[in-house]
């Protein structure tokens, strides 16, 4: 393979000329001490040498390679797939002025409100590439139930009940926060509708430390992220299981974060498969307009991952553990924020 | 609601180009004691050194206080407010307990040292945790358990908020380590946390409240506070219970051999006193020292520090020197660092047991050859082109134990084998024992905390303070304490 040549960058070629005037300084400085040592020249004349020399030194490190260093760091991990998070990550690039310009209109582009939602649930896509009027949903929903207790098919009509209000959740209301409450309060309606399916064999536990309940009910979160990832573990972790399995939902809650954690106690995955996994949540920004076609519980993780980082920060996120035929943990992290004025991104959540 | 102390956030570090963590998250909450069990050790030193300094991340983010110390963008200088106790102390030798608690802190601004007044204000932390050591001892004279302790109350008195205990059951004793449980659980109920890392589940589970799985770097699985329990973590080992289990089985019914191969016969030496142990052809016996100073004792004894205060050691009923005997050998503590010539080539390590058996080993290289015809298969063609500081650390442990099964000794004693080791590195250990053990080779492990040497041990020989022996017998072993590591197999042979 042909050698790249290392001149064909501009910054290469700035760095030759900043260490060929390095050497010449360096170089005059070594003459001027052979002069002092001479004693040609006075001691105040070869220390002020030496002090533009170790100036130039000092200026071309912290001035210049070290900021410069770190705007690389930050184009590779956009390039890597990385969110761009907070307005203060992009003063690190300030390469030029149009350098900046560029990389303020990629942020633009990467957090159009557009872009989130197309993160939005898979139910959601469904509904809609199906163009499902809700209206004519609910009250067929309705109907259905009504026939079912007329009919004296109390499980039926309780079915229904749910499926209803778990779409009248998932597709009518549009925006991106909401409580702590409302969220788990989907799940349950959720969970529900699964243990038709599945009876006793599932479980479901919520816990949280009591004095800690109001707090954790009213933070705001964003919507549609604890049911994928219920659902996830019940396809791929419990349904999958022989025997009773019990999912946990459980929430912490610290100075200024929220952390639940999402546990089931199914088939869990390889080593490899999480790695995978998790290197794909952690690295993932080119995920959002991916159209991938594969497995989707890896999606659907994907997505709630991306919303947080994307609403919240990269500081936010989610991390899966699992060991095989133990189980599998989910752990999103939240800031713990009462009201979306609080929020930095607000002009995300419309 | 929690306060968190430590944490770390999806964390990738690379070092000369190797990925040493890799997405790693961990938090730590306030008074909380939180078990760190390494899978296999690959990153965890690397973990060390980011609990205390900020290297620059590849990626990921870590709060000290909910406070972000250190990220991927920027990191904070200096040192985190993390103490870390492990083998290799931190108190500096020729300075007084006091003096190297008080002076040493940053902010000790006196510029005149006045001995009486840190004297007194040490007293209150040492009475507050039962402690009774003095304050002008000198630190090389304090045991590893007072060491520790010591290091814990810098720790406190510095007003850190995390302490990590690293590996500190091989350092002491059971009795030591269950004092040692006291006061962490104490000083937790204070607010401040610790990390305890530990090679062995059963030493987690006696003393953490949550644990979290190490794996190549990443934590695989947190265990939580609910879960805790022996079934749960009994999951994990899977592989090593396995081993435990088949050997247990192969052994059962297999009676002791009646030659004694070794005796150590009325042995006065440091803290030993009138020691008499025999130990008989081809069985594994365990010797543990229920106090430093015997365990002290018994290394220097091994390794032929001086002569022999009384008694004598006899070799099937002659009297031998261990150091001199070709009979003997001796595998130290954590041999991959004390028992390597990083100078010497792969194949003049492996001969070096031979040098005893075989006059002129480093010039014969039709000897060489046959070696490395004999070996080549098990050890790798490979490693005899190698350095020694290109070998990994399994390939040291089998080039240590390859070259005692070459030396054919009779008795080989082994000093805290499973010390240092992940479970990677004790599978192979242990494989090693048993190969040893199939030639008829007798093993004696010297131990303080039992760790994994139980799993094939015959014998349980416990000597206390005192130099008093005490025997316990296979079928005995299930009596042992619950920190006893594979106590729940030992009961299981008896229930069945």
């Amino acid at each position: 393979m042909k050698k790249e040549n290392p001149f064909r960058y501009i910054s290469n070629r700035i760095a030759f000329m900043a260490a060929m005037i390095g050497l010449c300084l360096m170089a005059y400085q070594a003459e001027q001490t052979i002069l002092l040592w001479q004693g040609e020249i006075c001691v105040w004349k070869w220390l002020l040498h030496l002090g533009i020399t170790g100036f130039y030194f000092a200026a071309a490190w912290f001035w210049i390679f070290i900021p410069y260093r770190r705007s690389e760091k930050f184009v590779e991990r956009i390039q890597d797939g990385h969110m761009i998070s907070g307005s203060g990550d992009l003063n690190n690039v300030l390469l030029t002025p149009s350098a900046k310009r560029q990389m303020e209109m990629t942020e633009t582009l990467l957090k159009s409100p557009q872009l989130i939602d197309l993160n939005e649930r898979q139910a959601q896509y469904l509904a809609l590439q199906n163009q499902i009027n809700p209206h004519f949903l609910y009250n067929t929903l309705e109907s259905i139930r009504g026939e079912a207790l007329i009919a004296g098919l109390d499980s039926v009509a309780d079915m229904t009940e749910a499926l209803a209000k778990f779409f009248r959740y998932t597709i009518t209301r549009v925006e991106n926060l909401v409580s702590v409450e409302e969220e788990l309060d989907n799940c349950e309606t959720y969970f529900r509708i699964q243990q038709y399916r599945f009876g006793d064999r599932l479980r479901l536990h919520v816990t949280y430390e009591e004095e800690d309940r109001e707090d954790i009910m009213s933070c705001r979160i964003p919507k549609l992220i604890l049911q994928p990832i219920l659902e996830n573990s019940i396809i791929h972790g419990t349904e999958r299981k022989v025997g009773t399995s019990t999912l946990r939902i459980h929430f912490t809650r610290t100075q200024k974060r929220l952390l639940i954690r999402i546990s089931d106690d199914g088939v869990g995955m390889d080593e490899e498969t999480l790695a995978a996994l998790n290197d794909r949540l952690n690295g993932s920004g080119g995920d959002i307009a991916c159209r991938e076609n594969g497995r989707r519980g890896g999606i659907a993780l994907t997505n709630v991952n991306n919303r947080i980082h994307l609403i919240f920060g990269e500081e936010y996120g989610m991390h899966v553990y699992s060991i095989p035929q133990k189980g599998t943990d989910v752990e999103l992290t939240i800031p713990l924020t009462g009201s979306d004025i609080k929020i930095d991104e607000r002009d995300l959540l419309s | 609601m929690r306060e968190e102390i430590f944490r770390m956030e999806r964390v990738t570090y690379i070092e000369k180009g190797i990925i040493q963590l890799k997405d790693f998250n961990l938090q730590i909450f306030q008074g909380e004691i939180m078990g760190f069990l390494p899978v296999n050790a690959h990153g965890l030193p690397a973990f060390l050194k980011l609990l205390q300094s900020n290297l620059p991340l590849h990626d990921g983010f870590v709060y000290y206080g909910e406070t972000l110390i250190n990220s991927w963008k920027a990191s904070r200088k200096g040192y985190n407010r993390i103490s870390i106790i492990q083998n290799q102390g931190c108190l500096v030798e020729g300075m007084r307990v006091s003096d190297t608690i008080f002076v040493l802190r940053q902010g000790f601004r006196q510029r005149i040292i006045r001995s009486g007044l840190l004297r007194r204000q040490l007293e209150p932390f040492l009475r507050d945790i039962g402690m009774d050591i003095s304050a002008d001892t000198y630190v090389e004279k304090l045991s590893y358990f007072e060491r520790i302790v010591v290091e814990m109350l810098r720790a406190v008195i510095m007003g850190h908020r995390l302490i990590v205990l690293n590996e500190v059951s091989t350092l002491i004793s059971e009795v030591e380590l269950k004092k040692l449980y006291r006061i962490m659980r104490k000083y937790a109920s204070q607010g401040i946390s610790f990390l305890y890392i530990s090679l062995h589940f059963e030493d987690i589970l006696q003393i953490c409240d949550r644990a979290a799985l190490l794996s190549y770097g990443r934590v695989q699985k947190v265990i939580g506070e609910t879960q805790m329990s022996l079934d749960t973590m009994l999951e994990y080992p899977e592989e090593f219970n396995r081993m435990v289990r088949v050997h247990m089985q192969s052994e059962k019914g297999l009676g002791m051999s009646p030659d004694v191969v070794l005796e150590l016969h009325d042995i006065t030496y440091g803290a030993l006193e009138r020691l008499h142990v025999k130990i008989h052809a081809g069985e594994c016996v365990v010797i543990q020292s229920l106090d430093y100073s015997i365990y002290k004792s018994l290394i220097g004894l091994l390794i032929g520090e001086r002569r022999l205060e009384g008694g004598e050691i006899l070799l099937e009923g002659e009297p031998v020197a261990i150091r001199e005997s070709k009979s003997v050998a001796v595998i130290r503590e954590l041999p991959t660092r004390s028992m390597i010539f990083p100078g010497m080539s792969y194949m003049d390590n492996l001969c070096f047991g031979l040098l005893r058996r075989v006059e002129g080993i480093w010039h014969d290289r039709a000897i060489k050859e046959s070696v490395r015809m004999e070996y080549g298969s098990f050890l790798g063609e490979d490693v005899f082109y190698m350095q020694m500081e290109e070998l990994t650390e399994m390939q040291k442990y089998q080039l240590v134990y390859t070259r005692i099964l070459l030396q054919r000794p009779k008795v080989v004693f082994c000093i805290q084998p499973f010390k240092g080791a992940d479970m990677p590195h004790r599978l192979l250990i242990w494989r090693m024992m048993e190969t040893l053990l199939q030639k008829g080779i007798a093993v004696v492990i010297i131990a303080i905390n039992l760790a994994d040497s139980m799993s094939f041990a015959e014998r349980l020989l416990r000597i206390d303070g005192n130099g008093m022996v005490v025997e316990v017998s296979r079928e005995e072993f299930s009596h042992l304490s619950a920190s006893t590591p594979w106590a729940h197999l030992y009961r299981k042979e008896e229930e069945g």
